[in-house]
């Protein structure tokens, strides 16, 4: 089982590599860094932190562009193509298949981001050489748990575009739930915030049944936002153990559970 | 090859009774691809499936790979429904070419074919002794290197067909196996078929070339809507080897009516 999920994780790798669009999603990447070489001269104040934040959301930027463009496109062109039907007559399960392509997607992320972070450290170490007195409180090690939990919220992003390629017959309808998804993962966190703010503050924008509804939501759409350590990055703040650790469960506990679904409804599916 | 739960392959193949309806869109009314056929494919029997477009025959061999479940009816491998068998246990002995078949663009071929032994559980040198067989057999040994988007339709075709074939399948089911092959790709294919009969495997194909199927098959079925119009086994057969009787004739006395 373990060979013919890790088979197919190496071709959707290897299919996602050779992908021209790779190449413009890395330039677009090593031309962010590039930039944030030449304009760091440019900020009078708080330089380190500006080159922290930028870097790691040109490699978040980068990977987003990845899973959703051409991840999304490695899931669809098997579907689309009826590639999958010479798959699927090999002796895959349609578990394995799942494992198989969603191990692929991740295997692709991490081998691009392990690439782009070379050169976001040589492009931050630059800078840090340049102007030591603005990294005062930069920590390396900070700056490597912030680009792991990038990695992390990708796989889960990966285990998202799976789940929905499972369960729809489009790449577009795909695409749309992908982002969709991801975008209220990101923002509900501080929309909570702040009507449970206003709230404490006594105005009321949202009634309570509405922001139970949220809160529901916020339960059942991956929380994006727990994975974002920018901020810890940028300033240099230290991080507490257990919540990298809870932050990871969550994380891995909510991918294992979309693949899951994703074989559960898979193996429903027809092939036609 | 034995299955898992002591079922053998050496079996006959039974397709009873099969329906299958699809929706063409959300509000059209649904098309009726297979209704109500039954066929039998003996162990070790070159089987050929003929019909017009639409017939229903890709949506036959989908059903028996399990890629879609029919709406009534099963097929067995013996006496036992194929729903009962493992299906990585069947699918380990059946290999399978699509019409078209759409491989992964970016790979090589040797990659590509390495996937398959792979996903086979062959070793790795079973797998290199295969690869080299069967592409130098198939004429494409030379473009093992090459990526697959750089591939004509012919090498297409031929490199799905050592996809199909390199685990050594008891039952290979083809679906157009000739489409767009030259002469010498069509010969090749042939040979390759009738090879495979001599081994003792079963081959089940579809193709619209009858004087291919007439030459190549032990049993041969007209579909047409769906259903079984006519078959042909040993007897009639040898009248069209003989040129007493010619299996053209016979199809379009039996589907030209309907179109």
């Amino acid at each position: 089982m373990l060979q013919r999920v890790w088979a197919l994780a190496m071709v959707t790798c290897k299919e996602g590599i050779r992908d021209r669009s790779l190449y413009g999603v890395l330039l677009f990447a090593l031309f962010v860094l590039g930039l944030n070489v030449a304009v760091a001269g440019f900020f009078m104040r708080d330089l380190g932190k500006v080159t922290v934040d930028m870097n790691l959301a040109a490699l978040s930027f980068a990977g987003l562009l990845l899973v959703f463009f051409i991840g999304i496109n490695l899931m669809a062109k098997d579907i689309d193509k009826k590639t999958i039907q010479l798959v699927l007559s090999k002796p895959f399960s349609r578990g394995e298949y799942i494992f198989g392509k969603y191990f692929g997607l991740v295997l692709l992320v991490l081998s691009t981001m392990a690439l782009l972070l070379v050169f976001s450290s040589a492009t931050v170490a630059g800078v840090h050489s340049m102007y030591p007195a603005y990294f005062e409180g930069f920590s390396w090690s900070v700056f490597f748990w912030a680009v792991a939990f990038i990695a992390l919220q990708l796989a889960l992003l990966c285990a998202i575009v799976v789940f929905f390629s499972a369960i729809t017959t489009s790449s577009f309808i795909t695409l749309i739930f992908s982002m969709a998804t991801y975008l209220v993962g990101v923002t509900l966190e501080e929309v909570l915030f702040y009507l449970k703010s206003q709230a404490a503050a006594g105005e009321v924008v949202a009634s309570e049944s509405l922001r139970s509804v949220l809160e529901v939501v916020a339960w059942l759409v991956p929380n994006f936002a727990a994975f974002d350590l920018k901020t810890e990055a940028a300033h240099g703040l230290a991080l507490e153990p257990l919540r990298l650790l809870t932050t990871a469960g969550y994380g891995f506990s909510y991918i294992l559970l979309l693949l899951w679904l994703a074989t559960l409804i898979f193996r429903r599916r027809e092939f036609n | 090859m034995a299955l898992s739960n002591g079922v053998c392959l050496v079996s006959e193949i039974v397709i009873d009774a099969l329906y299958k309806k699809y929706k063409p869109g959300l509000f059209k009314k649904p098309v009726e691809a297979v209704a109500g056929l039954s066929l039998r494919v003996p162990k070790g029997t070159v089987y050929g499936l003929v019909g017009p477009n639409g017939a229903g025959k890709s949506t036959t061999i989908r059903m028996l790979l399990n890629l879609i479940r029919p709406d009534k009816g099963e097929v067995r491998i013996g006496n036992k429904s194929i729903s009962a068998v493992a299906n990585a246990d069947f699918l380990q002995a059946v290999g399978y070419l699509p019409e078209n078949p759409y491989l992964y663009d970016h790979l090589t071929l040797r990659e590509l074919l390495r996937f398959a032994g792979k996903a086979c559980g062959m070793t790795a040198e079973q797998i290199a002794t295969r690869i080299e067989a069967l592409t130098r057999q198939t004429g494409i040994a030379h473009a093992l290197k090459r990526r697959l988007h750089t591939f004509s339709k012919g090498m297409r075709q031929r490199a799905g067909l050592c996809f199909a074939l390199l685990h050594d399948p008891e039952l290979v089911i083809l679906d157009e196996p000739m489409s767009g092959l030259d002469p010498l790709g069509r010969k090749m294919v042939c040979e390759l078929i009738l090879e495979l009969k001599l081994q003792g495997k079963t081959v089940f194909f579809c193709s619209h070339i009858l004087s291919d199927t007439e030459r190549l098959c032990d049993r041969i079925a007209i579909l047409d809507q769906g259903r079984l119009v006519r078959e042909f086994e040993a007897e009639d057969l040898l009248a069209f080897r003989a040129g007493k009787r010619s299996l053209e004739d016979e199809f379009v006395a039996a589907v030209g009516g309907t179109h």
